[in-house]
């Protein structure tokens, strides 16, 4: 029964139960273990499945553990001998039996969900994995043996790794251009341009400047690109589409709309910057002013000054010319203050001067105002004048036409009457013609109309099948992708696998029993 | 792996015998190849007698374009069926497609070993020199008595030639401290390689 306890013992520690590697046959499980075990597989089978694989110390609580456990085997199906003495003293045979009978409830596909949770990560991890191994066993050779870092094994396949970072060189990829467009004959390219793509554009090897960038350069460029496309894509099938535009025209607009945002976003920068920069000015010119009137005022003051130095000086020669000894002091104190006093006055008669002539201008402005006021008044009666002139003289003309008709009131009555009736035919045969043009002219309308709404409809309707096939493309080259990278990993997997232990413990067990049967036959046969 | 457009279109017109006959299209992909290996820029595809009959533009994008390809695949570790299917959909002839990869399988190691260069690593330690001394005492104590490890580790820099030093002394508990990090680091690896 050896090979029979191994494949229990592997199939609980697939399912997850944490049994020690010392246990390698049913005989050594313990009552916890059992428990576990059962519970663990229980677990798996329900979904919605609440005891604790601890087993509880209180006895009454292990065995309301142990019938609640034999409850769920038997509510699965379990044709055995069954109660909560099979977990809590529990024999060998029982348990197999028990076990052997859950493992087989066990939900099939549950191994394979595991697997494919595997996913990319796993296998990649492995790959590392490996890969260290490799490296781990080959064995160390000096700096000098290696080129640039590199160790290189083996002939076929060739195998490195890399041991030293001599040759190493930082990412730094440069823009690459590549002639575009050669290739299409429907398409003519410009001749200046096919000119630079023959004899100018150097190949994209000599592009760098250092030839150890072109992986990088060539990688990155692929890549902008791609993202590029996927990104369109991407734009294209969430607001493109609904647009109802051309793919080009689309674009056009788009580039339209980018083209006011930065125009509006420069101009409201000059805009701001011409704000600050007039502020700047102004206050500028202020300071100019300032400094002029400064100077200017620092200036007068000079000369004042100096003019009064003069006076005083020439003053004073002669004075000194005239009379000597006499103080110096009062005179020049009196001509000075003499000077102010007179051109105070001055000033003030200017001042006074100034003031009346202003109050007079303003006096005239207003008188000039109101006289304009008063012609465009005059104008306005004129017209108003005019008008009713007007209107009598046509209410007159009136007037005298009914008093020349009266004398022959009913003559004139009748033909009156005859006009109007001509002219209501007029109009009803007028209106007449209208309806037969205008009938036809509707109908034609809302047909058009129709027949719009209609197309309309349908576009929006093709429009959300392309959608919706879009999505499906998307969807089924998802799948195809995911289902061949599962197809690739099952594979390896399946080269991983240990063909050994397992499928021959299986094997034996399936021949046994076929040779049982065998033997039971032969016995039914006797 | 996924291509730009630009590139499956010079790839369309790599794959037609009209612009690339098929003796130049082996030249090309040689030339692809080895101007990627080699670092000598001196002799140009477009000088190559093999490729004189192609028209150079039609020469300089199908290079580009390949060169593409190849970088792309041995950056996803591509093998021949992927890259045949990207090449049938750019209508390569089977023949093509046969040549393009024997040539890039053979190369594949070689170019992956280019694409790992690129990087920054920290400085490799590849050597070290040691001398013990003895620290007998000073001025303030008679008698110290310690040893004194001075290591000086060789480190190698990407893009130098030369090693460089990394000079430090310790005690022995912190020589032991180091030895015991370098050995859990060996530890780890060892249970990295044993998933």
């Amino acid at each position: 029964m050896e090979e029979v306890d191994n494949i229990i013992i592997h199939t609980l520690k697939q399912i997850g139960c944490d049994l020690p590697d010392s246990i390698d046959s049913l005989k050594k499980f313990s009552t916890e273990l059992v428990v576990a075990a059962t519970v663990q597989c229980l677990r798996v089978i329900k979904d919605k499945f609440d005891i604790s694989p601890n087993l509880p110390p209180g006895m009454s609580a292990k065995f309301r553990v142990g019938t609640a456990l034999a409850n769920a085997c038997l509510e699965l199906g379990y044709q055995g001998e069954i109660g909560y003495q099979t977990f809590l003293y529990s024999s060998e045979t029982e348990i197999r039996r028990l076990l052997l009978f859950l493992i087989e409830k066990l939900p099939r596909d549950s191994a394979e969900r595991t697997d494919e949770a595997l996913g990319t990560s796993a296998l990649m991890q492995r790959a590392i994995a490996t890969e260290i191994s490799r490296q781990l066993k080959t064995t160390w050779s000096a700096p000098y043996c290696k080129a640039k870092g590199i160790c290189w094994r083996g002939t076929k396949p060739k195998l490195w790794h890399r041991e030293g970072v001599i040759g190493t060189r930082a990412y730094h990829s440069c823009s690459l251009s590549v002639p575009y467009g050669v290739g299409d004959l429907t398409k003519k390219l410009h001749k200046e341009l096919k000119q630079y793509y023959m004899k100018e554009l150097a190949v994209i090897t000599n592009q760098p400047p250092h030839k150890a960038d072109l992986p990088a350069s060539v990688l990155e460029s692929n890549a902008t690109s791609v993202t590029a496309a996927q990104e369109w894509e991407n734009e294209w099938n969430s607001s493109g589409l609904g647009s109802g535009l051309s793919e080009q025209d689309y674009r056009l607009r788009k580039q339209q709309r980018l083209k006011k945002k930065i125009t509006d976003q420069l101009r409201q920068g000059i805009q701001k910057s011409e704000a600050t920069v007039a502020a700047a000015a102004t206050t500028d010119l202020m300071q100019t002013l300032n400094t002029f009137t400064d100077k200017s005022a620092s200036k007068t003051k000079g000369s004042r000054f100096m003019h009064a130095e003069k006076l005083q000086f020439t003053e004073d020669d002669a004075k000194t010319a005239v009379q000597m000894g006499i103080g110096e002091g009062a005179p020049k104190l009196d001509t000075e203050e003499d000077l102010q006093q007179k051109r105070e006055k001055e000033v003030e008669c200017l001042r006074e001067a100034l003031q009346g002539l202003t109050s007079q201008i303003e006096a005239m402005e207003i008188d000039m105002r109101k006289y304009t006021a008063n012609t465009q008044q005059m104008e306005e009666l004129i017209l108003v004048m005019d008008r009713s002139v007007s209107d009598k003289e046509n209410s007159y003309k009136v007037m005298k036409r009914t008093l020349d008709l009266l004398p022959d009131a009913d003559a004139n009555i009748a033909k009156l009457q005859s006009v109007v009736d001509s002219s209501a035919q007029r109009l009803v045969s007028l209106a007449n013609q209208w309806e037969k043009h205008r009938a036809p002219l509707i109908e034609q309308y809302r047909q058009l109309k129709e027949l719009n709404e209609g197309k309309v409809s349908e576009s929006q309707k093709k429009l959300e099948e392309i959608k919706s096939f879009r999505e499906k493309m998307k969807i089924v080259a998802d799948e195809t992708r995911s289902k061949e990278d599962l197809h690739k990993q099952l594979i390896s997997e399946y080269e991983r696998m240990t063909k050994g232990v397992n499928r021959s413990a299986y094997t034996r067990r399936i021949l046994e029993i076929v040779s049982n049967i065998k033997k039971q036959k032969d016995d039914i046969d006797k | 792996m996924e291509l730009s457009v630009e590139a499956l279109g010079g790839l369309q017109l790599c794959g037609d015998s009209a612009h690339v006959s098929d003796k130049a299209f082996i030249v090309l992909v040689r030339r692809v190849c080895d101007n990627l290996l080699k670092d000598s820029t001196d002799t140009s595809v477009l000088d190559d007698e093999g490729l004189s009959n192609v028209d150079r533009a039609v020469l300089k994008l199908c290079f580009a374009s390949l060169v593409t390809l190849v970088l792309e695949a041995a950056k996803h570790d591509s093998d021949a069926s992927t890259i045949s299917t990207i090449l049938e959909d750019c209508k390569f002839t089977a023949d093509r497609i046969d040549i393009l990869n024997k040539i890039f399988i053979s190369k594949k190691p070689e170019i992956q070993a280019l694409l790992s260069n690129i990087g920054h690593t920290p400085p490799h330690i590849v050597d070290v020199d040691w001398r013990l001394d003895f620290y007998l005492k000073n001025n303030h104590v008679d008698k110290v008595n310690e040893p004194v490890y001075m290591v000086t580790l060789k480190t190698e820099e990407g893009g130098q030639e030369e090693t460089k030093d990394v000079q430090f002394a310790c005690s022995m508990e912190q020589l032991q401290d180091l030895v015991g990090k370098l050995k859990d680091a060996c530890k780890n690896l060892e249970k990295a390689s044993q998933l």
